[in-house]
């Protein structure tokens, strides 16, 4: 593991939103209807975000919002519904059994009702709290961290606009079923970002930069503020000067951001259960199968405390734990929920994610990792290519899960030449099959860690941590 | 069954009414509140059957305060909160930067906007939705026995919405939504190919919507990729409406904002009045079209709307304002004049405004191509209808370099066949400001909250390069 937990697990006892007589007379009404399993899943969130542009206080905006998922399981299939109004969730009970069954009447012939693999009962609490409770932080606090930010990022006359934001979350969540599920846990999470826009005369260039995790004040306080706006300008301005891209089949190193977006393109969506089963997987029958370079192992934990994809219990209330998605190039396992679970007759293994109280829980990644392998540092990694690119830093990627092809592009890049870094890029993105470029990773540096907080979108939006070592591909597609 | 009770708009004022109260025992000056209630069916389709059916309302209330050009803003679920929300607000704006001149907009006189909202939708069961999911995947069975629709769905919603101000401001309506996506995927002898396509409207789409067999169409185009030179080429590429929504929505629309442009963020800054289209082309940020998914009577901080010429035969001509946005830059001097050009938008009733496009449309003076005529265009070149990795353009320089799976060769005026894959790069500001023709459809993509893309097909004849994998 790369991050410990270094954060006392709390037990203690909170404020409970959902009326329990209530809602479990509700859930035995479900029953009642004929459901052969109900749930009933409240979010309560409380948030703030702070945004600061060229030094001064854009918007500034706390929150509280509150939602419900009753989602029940009827003859094989799935009746759901989303309310802010919770006290109404009883009077939905029928209907939403109705909704199920006439899912299931629907069904094909010879399609498998769903079902769900068992999972530990269980009647508890666990929070997981901050060193310092972000809800305690005062707005000036906020404003003082994000100045020096922008302080750093903004020391140059070719900057024309510093941006820089925080956000932070408090997120309580019940699970009340009918198999006497009853748990409660809370977490939080903080980060702060900017972006930098500098122009010299031709083209305006931008870099944007993220710190945060899962954890409270203590999370940004340990951030070197100053540093990260630093490097934020020093890239904008090298942007500045960057040459376009080569196009073409190279050999490429990338930096930890970009490792980590690779791993989650390329394989972590791909591994997703739910996308398997429906066909829309390139690893679909692959399980057990060498997919990838002997250096090549893969972990997905939403129990690396920091990261900024953890979270205690997953939204089925299920513990979470570590998973290894391939280890020495084998595929063995795919990331599950229940539901994909029983399908596949596999262990469940915590990976139910909803974004809010409003939607139900679908198939996801938390923090998702390549391991470290044998190489010392960058240069190391060079030394053998002729001609390559070393790209940094993400701007985001994409995956056809089905046709196995993804695409990530950098901030900023380099070329290699002759195992040297020389001249600055700027907007490279790759591109490939993930079949064929985990099989392409041919070298690993030895520190796997964290990088930047990122969004996965899958429908819903959950918030991810991606990482790994530095990693070299022999060959892949550079634009 | 009505899906949105009866007395939905009169539930929100009431918690307008108590979030008011509030503010004006608080002493707020100034104070402007939104509200909103959505109601919605959905289904998801997997592995060629519908997996869930869900319904279900979700919303909230917003409160904007204003004390002496110091704003603050906070949301909350419940308007019992109201006291503690407002005193957040408040406490927000004492710590805000004075906007010299900004103040909330007063009433002023509008017209609805037809095609907002149809009672089909409202009156829609749950088992009609679950017909029209039904019919969908027996259409694409129906067209070709390998397709199966292995993702998607489809939903109606109806949302209500009310907006008061201390200014007079008392706003409120129905809007009805139904949307279908799905993706449609053919696997046979090793060989898998899938393509996503979608539809929406504010009007219920009776019968089976033009995307469902489209996609089923490109899943069969893709299948038996060609082998084409492995080098990259500068080549003219003629991208589908849904090909080149997604960059268009990450670099153009961004580029029309009004503090882009002055803090010359945008690509566009300094170019008011010159050429930066194509001399045919026209591009209109639209928010009074007829059931545009940004169309309102007034926007997000109750200033009537308009239909605005941004560019004009190819000259920028105008940028985009919100009442906040105009009065601040003017503040701080980096525009001597702007006002609100009613174009502030709000993501939810959990973000306060900013200045946002609307219904977005490119149009052409030059008479428009068919698909067959700008392939002869063309005469060499790609044809690309989706692509990976738009959000990662960068919108302030306009370059970008995505990945498609769905490309297809054009040799001698036609098409040779499709490429596995290829990378996709340019500068699409360079690209759009010459050699380009545009075709004679116009469909509507890239729905959003705040608004949409009405684009055709749009032949880029320079500034594009392919990089085949």
């Amino acid at each position: 593991m790369v991050i410990q937990s270094q954060h006392p697990t709390d037990h203690a006892r909170s404020t409970k939103y959902l009326d329990r007589t209530r809602m479990n007379n509700a859930l035995e009404q479900a029953l009642d209807f004929g459901a052969t399993y109900a749930e009933i899943r409240l979010m309560a969130e409380t948030t703030s975000s702070v945004r600061l542009k060229d030094g001064q206080l854009e918007h500034a905006i706390p929150g509280q919002e509150i939602g419900a998922t009753l989602r029940i399981l009827a003859d094989g299939a799935w009746g759901v519904h989303s309310t802010t109004d919770i006290s109404n969730i009883p009077n939905e009970i029928e209907s939403t059994v109705k909704l199920a069954r006439a899912v299931a009447a629907r069904r094909p012939t010879g399609s498998k009702p769903i079902g769900l693999a068992e999972i530990p009962v269980l009647q508890d609490e666990m929070h997981w709290r901050s060193k310092k409770d972000v809800r305690n932080t005062d707005l000036q606090t906020k404003l003082d961290m994000l100045q020096t930010i922008h302080a750093s990022a903004d020391d140059d006359d070719r900057i024309i606009s510093v941006a820089c934001g925080w956000s932070d979350e408090h997120l309580h969540t019940e699970l009340l079923t009918t198999e006497g599920m009853d748990r409660t846990w809370s977490f939080q999470r903080s980060m702060v970002n900017g972006m930098v826009t500098a122009r010299d005369g031709g083209d305006p260039v931008s870099y944007r930069m993220r710190h945060g995790g899962e954890g409270g004040l203590e999370l940004i306080e340990a951030c070197d503020l100053g540093g990260l706006g630093e490097h934020a300008r020093i890239s904008a301005l090298r942007l500045l000067k960057a040459e376009r891209a080569p196009s073409g089949k190279l050999p490429l190193i990338a930096d930890r951001d970009l490792t980590g977006v690779y791993i989650h393109e390329a394989l972590g969506h791909p591994c997703e259960a739910d996308l398997v089963a429906a066909g829309d997987s390139c690893l679909d029958g692959k399980l057990g199968q060498k997919i990838g370079n002997d250096i090549v192992t893969v972990v997905d934990d939403p129990t690396m405390r920091g990261g900024y994809g953890a979270y205690p219990i997953d939204d089925e209330g299920l513990d979470t734990r570590e998973k290894t998605l391939i280890k020495n190039g084998i595929l063995t396992d795919y990331l599950n929920h229940r539901e994909t679970a029983h399908h596949f007759g596999i262990e469940p293994n915590a990976g139910a994610r909803a974004q809010d109280g409003l939607h139900h829980p679908l198939v996801r990644m938390s923090n998702t990792m390549i391991m470290g392998g044998s190489f010392t540092d960058i240069d190391e990694l060079a030394e053998d290519i002729q001609y390559g690119v070393y790209a940094c830093g993400s701007r985001g990627g994409q995956v056809d899960t089905g046709r196995g092809s993804f695409q990530f592009a950098a901030q900023e890049a380099y070329l290699i030449e002759n195992g040297e870094i020389t001249t600055p890029l700027r907007d490279v993105s790759v591109s490939g099959l993930t079949l064929q470029i985990l099989n392409d990773v041919d070298g690993l540096t030895k520190d796997a860690r964290l990088a930047s907080p990122g969004f996965c979108g899958k429908g819903q939006t959950v918030p991810v941590g991606d990482g790994g070592p530095i990693m070299r591909i022999r060959e892949a597609l550079v634009g | 069954m009505n899906m949105i009770p009866d007395d939905a708009i009169e539930r929100l004022l009431e918690g307008c009414q108590t979030i008011a109260k509030q503010c004006e025992l608080q002493g707020i000056q100034e104070w402007e509140i939104v509200a909103s209630q959505g109601y919605g069916r959905s289904l998801d389709i997997e592995a060629g059957r519908i997996s869930l059916a869900s319904g279900g309302g979700e919303g909230g209330f917003g409160v904007r305060v204003l004390q002496g050009g110091r704003y603050g803003y906070a949301h909350l679920v419940d308007p019992s909160g109201a006291e503690h929300a407002v005193s957040e607000a408040s406490s927000i704006a004492k710590a805000s930067p004075k906007i010299e001149g900004f103040s909330l907009p007063n009433a002023m006189n509008t017209t609805p906007i037809d095609g907002m909202m149809d009672e089909a939708i409202l009156n829609l069961s749950a088992e009609d939705l679950l017909m029209q999911g039904d019919d969908i995947i027996s259409e694409v069975a129906s067209i070709d026995k390998r397709a199966v629709v292995i993702g998607g769905g489809v939903g109606i919603g109806a949302e209500a919405g009310v907006m008061v101000s201390s200014e007079g401001v008392e706003a409120s309506g129905i809007t009805t939504s139904h949307g279908l996506g799905v993706q449609v995927s053919i696997e046979e002898n090793g060989q898998m190919t899938s393509s996503w396509e979608s539809s929406s409207s504010r009007k219920l789409m009776t019968g089976i919507p033009d995307c469902v067999p489209l996609a089923v169409e490109w899943a069969t185009k893709t299948r038996d990729p060609i082998t084409v030179e492995n080098q990259p080429l500068d080549t003219p590429i003629l991208m589908t409406p849904q090909g080149i929504s997604s960059l268009f929505s990450n670099i153009i629309r961004p580029s029309i904002l009004g503090e882009r442009m002055v803090r010359k963020e945008s690509f566009w800054s300094e170019k008011m009045n010159q050429q930066v289209l194509d001399s045919h082309l026209t591009l209109l940020d639209n928010r009074r079209m007829e059931g545009g998914f940004s169309s309102s009577s007034r926007d997000g901080e109750g200033v009537p709307t308009s239909c605005h010429t941004i560019v004009e035969n190819g000259v920028l001509r105008k940028m985009i304002w919100s009442t906040r946005d105009a009065a601040k830059n003017v503040a701080e001097g980096r525009i001597t004049e702007a006002e609100s050009t009613g174009s502030a938008s709000r993501g939810s009733h959990m973000s306060p405004p900013t200045t946002g496009c609307g219904d977005v449309q490119l149009l052409s003076s030059n008479k428009p191509q068919s698909r067959e005529e700008l392939i002869e265009t063309m005469d060499e070149g790609y044809i690309v209808h989706s692509v990976m990795g738009a959000h990662t353009a960068n919108p302030t320089s306009g370059d970008f370099s995505v990945t498609t799976s769905t490309i297809l060769r054009v040799e001698n005026g036609e098409i040779r066949g499709a490429l596995k894959q290829a990378g996709v790069s340019g500068n699409l500001f360079r690209a759009i400001s010459n050699g380009v023709h545009l075709g004679h459809q116009s469909n509507v993509n890239g729905v959003s909250n705040t608004g949409s893309n009405h684009l055709s097909d749009i032949l880029f004849t320079q500034g594009m390069r392919i990089n085949p994998a």
